[in-house]
């Protein structure tokens, strides 16, 4: 692979490092896509399953990291300070294995009655409301301001 | 749809989007645990984005790196091979797990302050409740490109205007104005150091993309009609 020879961005605040990225690609094995749908948002728990031998020291943080508690994908690069795309191959190696795996909130973990009645039993209303509800208990003393 | 779920199609959809992300995988899951909602901190360079996060997430607020690939304008004339550019960029995350009167996950996620970066700003609003767009008064403009991508991809948004010490204070008016504001969009003042401030900001924002979400067509009376 020829380094760095495209053009470079024009931003300053971004840079291109090449350093950075042939780590990351040294990192996953030369894979730049997993196998596994993971949005940024897509939480991990420990599964059941044992991770393969030889595994990356970052496999490893991902499993103390989410045996504490569960991680999305977006924190868990935080934390390792590794770019997404590579911890979604990371993590795409642990589903595989089943050392992690992906929690769905069961239908009704937001069902709280709706105060409308034109609302229904959509969930993403009742998520709204739940949301809403939350962020009041939790903040009692916030009160939205005008501009 | 605010439901971050792994397993549901309902995402932003967009032009050229990356393989992998929606890729068909078949991940062991399980049932249980709060669900998962995202929330979006828009604005401007140095408008106090990670600050705002900062004031109400339960960890720090992380700056998680993620690696855009482009091509590149020129061919390898030799090879043939197309050239590859990768540019690091960096979004704010931060956490808010509420528990009453049901569990729940609020992820905050900031958007980088370049605002070229437009590809990671679809993932980062994909499925979001809304977005909050952070104004400083003493540069408006550094917030528009938020304002208008927002109202482009339909994502509910507030403009929060971050009361800087010393930055000139101006009527509502003023800022839905310069926005050139909807009038049902929110606009509210804020200090985004203060928690109380940061989390009405969200309650503000909460209430818009329900009420939102409560005027589309399947929430209205005359749907029943249709079903029938
Ligand atoms: N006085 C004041 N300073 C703030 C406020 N919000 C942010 N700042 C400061 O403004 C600077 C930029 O804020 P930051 O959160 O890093 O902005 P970002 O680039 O949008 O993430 C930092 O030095 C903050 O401490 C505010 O509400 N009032
Ligand atoms: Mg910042």
């Amino acid at each position: 692979m020829r380094p760095h020879s495209g053009p470079k961005p024009l931003s300053a605040g971004a840079s291109v490092e090449v350093a950075d990225f042939v780590r990351t690609y040294t990192l996953t094995g030369g894979r730049t896509r997993p196998r596994h749908r993971l949005r940024l948002e897509t939480v991990l728990e420990l599964g059941p399953g044992r991770p393969g031998p030889a595994l990356p020291l970052e496999c490893e943080q991902i499993l103390v990291l989410c045996r504490i508690r569960r991680r999305s994908v977006a924190e868990l690069a935080g934390t390792l300070g590794r770019p997404v795309s590579a911890v979604r191959i990371l993590v795409s190696d642990l589903l595989d294995t089943r050392a992690l795996r992906v929690p769905v909130p069961a239908a009704d973990s937001a069902y709280i009655p709706s105060s409308d009645p034109a609302a229904g039993n959509d969930p993403s209303v009742k998520l709204l409301e739940a949301v809403l509800a939350g962020l009041k208990t939790r903040f009692p003393d916030a009160y939205p301001q005008a501009g | 749809m605010p439901v971050s779920r792994p397993d549901s199609p309902m995402r932003t959809p967009r032009p050229g989007e990356r393989p992998g992300s929606g890729g068909a995988g078949r991940a062991l899951r399980a049932v249980g645990g709060p669900a998962v909602m995202k929330l979006v901190v828009a604005g401007g360079f140095g408008v106090g984005k990670t600050t705002f996060i900062g004031a109400v997430s339960e960890i720090p607020p992380l700056s998680t790196e993620e690696h855009l690939t482009q091509a590149g304008a020129a061919t390898d004339h030799l090879t043939g091979v197309e050239h590859k550019t990768t540019t690091t960029v960096a979004f704010d995350f931060g956490r808010l797990s509420l528990d009453v009167p049901v569990p729940l996950e609020l992820l905050l996620f900031g958007t980088p302050g370049q605002d070229r970066f437009l590809d990671i700003w679809y993932d980062l609003a994909a499925g979001a409740i809304g977005a909050v767009v952070l104004a400083d008064t003493r540069r408006l403009e550094a917030s528009f490109t938020a304002a208008t991508f927002c109202e482009q991809i339909g994502l509910p948004f507030v403009v929060a205007v971050n009361e800087f010490d010393g930055a000139h204070r101006y009527p509502e008016h003023a800022i839905r104005d310069a926005f050139a504001l909807r009038p049902n969009t929110p606009v509210v003042a804020c200090d985004a150091r203060a928690t109380s401030s940061v989390a009405a900001v969200l309650l503000t924002l909460v209430q818009h993309a329900l009420a939102a979400a409560l005027a589309r067509p399947a929430h209205s009376t005359d749907s029943t009609l249709l079903d029938a």
